[in-house]
């Protein structure tokens, strides 16, 4: 391991040298890289329509620049349904609809009352948004493939029906897009409005990729990967996928809005069950969650046909059909994924070329039992302080039942976990140990009985509100999102650390990009506790076994939780690590005052370390209380050993 | 009302099959098959092209749109289904879009956006029973569903390999052990899924008169989804059931909307009811009325 201690202050150079490091010092602070950043994109923007204006005309014809715009827009769809589908993993299979939605709220506005666009396009975004939020709200309940259906069976019925009643159609031509910015300014040209398209473009770019940096972005990627492991990191998972087919609704209604006024009139025909399918594609080809992979797809539908022969024109939509089958086959992850795995393939190999002790480091944690010692970070500045009561009980549970059809999982169960003290809970398999954890987590939900937490009743609260009060738990199966790196997982635990809004994160506001750094700096700091600097920006599913508990015990304690419940730590741990385990677990007690509730199978380590012990067979609690007694109960022994042994 | 009412039996007859054709591949992989319905489009415009385009009888076209939609069921099955193993059904169901948009793609291309109409399988007149009129096709679309109704329960509950196929939905693991191939399984319920389908779309195509390629599948696909949907997902019997409630409940808001002249102000009412009752279903009972697990 290379020494992390950072050198010495040298002595103060000649007086020029200060002036310029003082300079230098000033310029940095001056540009901020969020500054420089905020900076780049306000030039982009600014220079792209002038750029566009001019060269425009010369470069394309008027219908070539018809087809940009019309690429333009549907990028533009693409990205939002991205936003959906790419990050949070949900399937919609009516987006056409939205974007009719845009282009009907916009034309009439528009066309009709003779409002200017900068009212028609919120408008679109506004009843895009509405629309989603009431389609979502009976969809995305549960989990699976509702909102395929529920958005498929809206797509139709919007097509095929609500674009058709007069009042809102205007007849069979359908609503009148007049392109009116504001007042008398009128974009006729296409390659001019080409300009707005691209501007709009670069927006609805720049909103995604500073949703994607927030919080709101790893909810949505670690939704996509397991809902399970979102909601044991305090994420509210249904009003995040609300969250993200709202805005995604909104954003398809704003693309809409611009496609009806760069086709100039639409009727309910454009919206139809193939475009929305051809906006699937474009996304999980390009890229589950992939911008330019998704923005490409999209400009690749439209320019095609008007680039190849005319027999082969057309031909776009049956070969992104069949790319799609072969991507979701063989690639999971889109094109863009295939890219990306492979440059994380040649960054390790470069990574083990550059280090080649780093596969002897890595068994040694496992194989020697070099278990880190587990970070003790400060309490977060947003949490309020820690109400402490000696000998109080955090969680304690009054006769919890828990059935599933036949089975008593678990039977009339009562137990208590007392502050700073370590509480094991041991019983043969089948004993009902994970269940009875899984329902004082909140993932299942007890027939009977009571859970009450840092003295208030938790009993009808979901897993996200019980963690979000202090409970943190492990699972038996790594409880991490597989795919996210390290630093992601770690920044993932402290979701409820962020505290900011939707709004400021969209806008990736100041007090946004504050919170963010807090949240980064506290995220590194805990992994340099852990000593795992060097895998900060690895995948989860790269990491060994072994180094995945580590990782999960860290992200539970980021959050400086009040009760850590671990399900089998020492589960694939080799002994020597099982007995480091021991070592760390009782530091967490006694150096830093925790208090732990343990499942466990290695009885050695559960006599070491806990204090009390809850013995359940059969649902029931045997027997519990003090370590000491418990080992000698002959009882217990019979349900370990198989028979009592004399004493 | 009472010829509105044999109007959605037939009708929702052939949501039946498509809803029983999902349910089976629902069942037998866990898979939402979102190409169902346009498997069977697809394999009509196989039976327009024959029969249509090249005056071969009817039958012959319809056999080779059922060869054809089982056909397409067992390639896609053998090619991506079975070696995506045990991916998540999610990525699963994904690749049954990419079918989907293919078959839609593939038949826009072929035919164009032009209306189309296949003559019936018997020209005629039809009969009265007990007061209603009932169309030569209506009559054979009754008799058929009827009969492979029959047929596929029978089969599916009384020879070895049926119940082998019913019992793999239930435990894979289990049936395998007792000797029951699964791939042959897997292969049996796709197929069947693509013939039904093919049969359905066949059936409707006189009800509906003209079909435009690119059009017909999408409401047909929602009409055989809410059937499914309301039969609870894993329940043949509620898929068909539910599949001819769906039918029913079409004809009857055509009828309503026909009879109070409301047809200018809300077109296509049926596809707004088809849509309600799938919504409320998932905010009711989402396990469906016969049901036990939950979708997808």
């Amino acid at each position: 391991m290379t020494a992390l201690a950072s050198t010495p202050q040298n002595d103060a150079g000649t007086p020029r040298d200060t002036r310029a490091a003082a300079l230098q010092a000033l310029w940095n602070r001056v540009l901020t890289p969020r500054r420089a950043n905020i900076a780049l994109w306000a030039v982009l923007l600014a220079a792209l329509p002038p750029i566009t204006e001019r060269a425009m005309p010369h470069l394309f014809t008027s219908g070539q620049a018809q087809t940009l715009d019309v690429a333009a827009c549907l990028a533009m769809a693409a990205l939002a349904l991205n936003v959906l589908t790419g990050y949070a993993g949900q399937m919609s299979l009516g987006h056409a609809a939205f974007l009719g939605i845009g282009a009907f709220a916009s034309g009439i506005m528009v066309g009709r009352y003779g409002l200017p666009m900068a009212i028609g396009v919120p408008a679109a975004a506004l009843f895009g948004g509405i629309v989603a939020l009431l389609l979502g709200i009976p969809a995305l309940r549960l989990r699976g493939l509702y909102l395929a259906i529920t958005t498929i069976a809206f797509g139709v019925a919007l097509q095929l029906s609500i674009l058709r009643i007069p009042w809102i159609s205007g007849g069979n031509a359908g609503v009148v897009l007049p392109r009116r910015l504001a007042g008398d300014l009128q974009l006729i040209d296409n390659a001019d409005w080409l300009a707005v398209l691209l501007v709009a473009l670069l927006l609805i770019w720049l909103l995604d990729s500073n949703l994607m940096r927030s919080k709101v972005g790893r909810a949505f990627r670690a939704i996509r990967e397991d809902e399970g492991v979102a909601q044991s990191f305090a994420v509210n998972v249904v009003t995040y996928k609300l969250t993200a087919f709202v805005i995604s609704g909104a954003l398809t209604g704003i693309a809409g809005a611009f496609y009806g006024h760069t086709i100039g009139q639409a009727n309910s025909d454009p919206f139809s069950y193939e475009l929305s399918l051809q906006l699937v594609i474009m996304v999980v080809v390009g890229g589950l969650g992939s911008r330019v992979g998704v923005v490409a797809a999209a400009f690749f539908f439209q320019v095609f046909p008007a680039i190849m022969p005319s027999w082969f024109a057309g031909y776009q939509v049956p070969i992104g059909a069949a790319l799609l089958m072969y991507t979701v086959a063989r690639h999971p992850d889109g094109i863009a994924g295939m890219v990306q795995e492979m440059r994380e393939q040649r960054a390790m190999r470069r990574e083990r070329r550059a280090t080649p002790a780093l596969d002897d480091d890595l068994d040694d944690i496992d194989e020697q039992g070099r278990l880190p010692k587990l970070p003790a970070l400060p309490r977060p500045s947003t949490l309020p302080p820690r109400p402490e009561v000696a000998g109080e009980v955090v969680l304690s549970a009054r006769n919890v039942s828990v059935r599933f059809g036949g089975l008593q999982a678990v039977d009339d169960v009562s137990l208590d976990v007392p502050r700073g003290r370590i509480v094991g809970l041991i019983g043969p398999n089948g004993a009902g140990k994970t269940t009875l954890f899984n329902a004082l987590s909140g993932h299942i939900r007890p027939q009977r009985g009571e859970i009450t937490f840092m003295a208030q009743d938790v009993s009808a609260l979901p897993p996200h509100r019980r963690a979000a009060l202090g409970m943190s738990r492990s699972f038996q199966l790594i409880g991490l999102a597989k795919s996210m790196t390290v630093l992601d997982n770690m920044l993932l635990a402290q979701h409820l650390l962020g505290g900011y809004d939707i709004g400021s994160a969209l806008a990736f506001l100041p007090k946004a990009a504050r919170v963010e750094r807090e949240l980064i700096e506290r995220a590194h700091q805990a992994i340099a506790a852990l000593g795992f600097e060097r895998f900060t920006g690895t995948p989860v599913r790269s990491l060994s076994h072994g180094q995945q508990r580590i990782v999960e015990l860290g992200c539970l304690l980021v959050t400086d939780p009040e009760l850590l419940m671990l399900d089998e730590p020492s589960a694939g741990m080799s002994p020597g690590a099982a007995e480091n385990l021991a070592v760390r677990l009782r530091e967490l007690r006694d150096e830093q005052a925790r208090t732990v509730l343990i499942i466990e199978h290695n009885i050695p380590l559960v006599l070491d370390v806990c204090d009390e012990i809850y013995v359940l067979n059969s649902g029931a609690v045997l027997a519990s209380g003090p370590t000491e007694t418990i080992a000698r109960r002959p009882e217990v022994i019979g349900a370990y050993f198989g028979e009592a042994v004399p004493a | 009302m009472s010829t509105a009412l044999v109007i959605g039996v037939v009708q929702g007859g052939m949501y039946g099959l498509l809803a029983l054709g999902l349910v089976l591949v629902y069942k037998g992989s866990r898979v939402l098959n979102f190409a169902q319905a346009e498997i069977g489009t697809v394999s009509l415009f196989l039976a327009y092209w024959l029969v249509a385009q090249h005056n071969l009888p009817w039958i012959v076209g319809a056999a080779c749109a059922l060869l054809l939609g089982a056909a397409i069921a067992m390639v896609f099955e053998r090619v991506i289904v079975r070696p995506m193993g045990s991916a998540p059904r999610l990525s699963v169901a994904v690749a049954t879009i990419g079918l989907l948009t293919l078959l839609l793609s593939l038949e826009l291309l072929q035919f164009g956006p032009t209306p189309r109409v296949l003559p019936p399988p018997i020209e005629g007149l039809g009969v009265h029973i007990a007061g209603f009129y009932v169309s030569p096709t209506q009559l054979i679309s009754l008799g058929a569903v009827a009969v492979i109704g029959v047929a596929l329960a029978m089969f599916l509950r009384r020879t070895d390999f049926g119940l082998g196929v019913l019992a793999a939905a239930e435990d894979p693991i289990a049936v395998r052990l007792v000797g029951v191939r699964l791939s042959r399984v897997s292969a049996f319920t796709w197929g069947v899924s693509g013939a039904l389908s093919a049969l359905a779309a066949l059936f409707i195509a006189p009800s509906l008169g003209v079909f435009t390629p690119g059009v017909i599948g999408a409401p047909l696909f929602v009409a055989s989804l809410a059937g499914a949907l309301l039969g609870g997902m894993t329940s043949l019997t509620g898929a068909f059931i539910g599949g001819i409630a769906i039918g029913v409940l079409e004809a009857v808001t055509k009828y309503v909307v026909i009879s109070s002249n409301l047809s200018a102000t809300i077109p296509g009412a049926q596809s707004i009811a088809i849509f309600a009752v799938i919504l409320v279903v998932l905010l009711v009972r989402p396990q469906g009325l016969l049901g036990r697990g939950a979708a997808a």
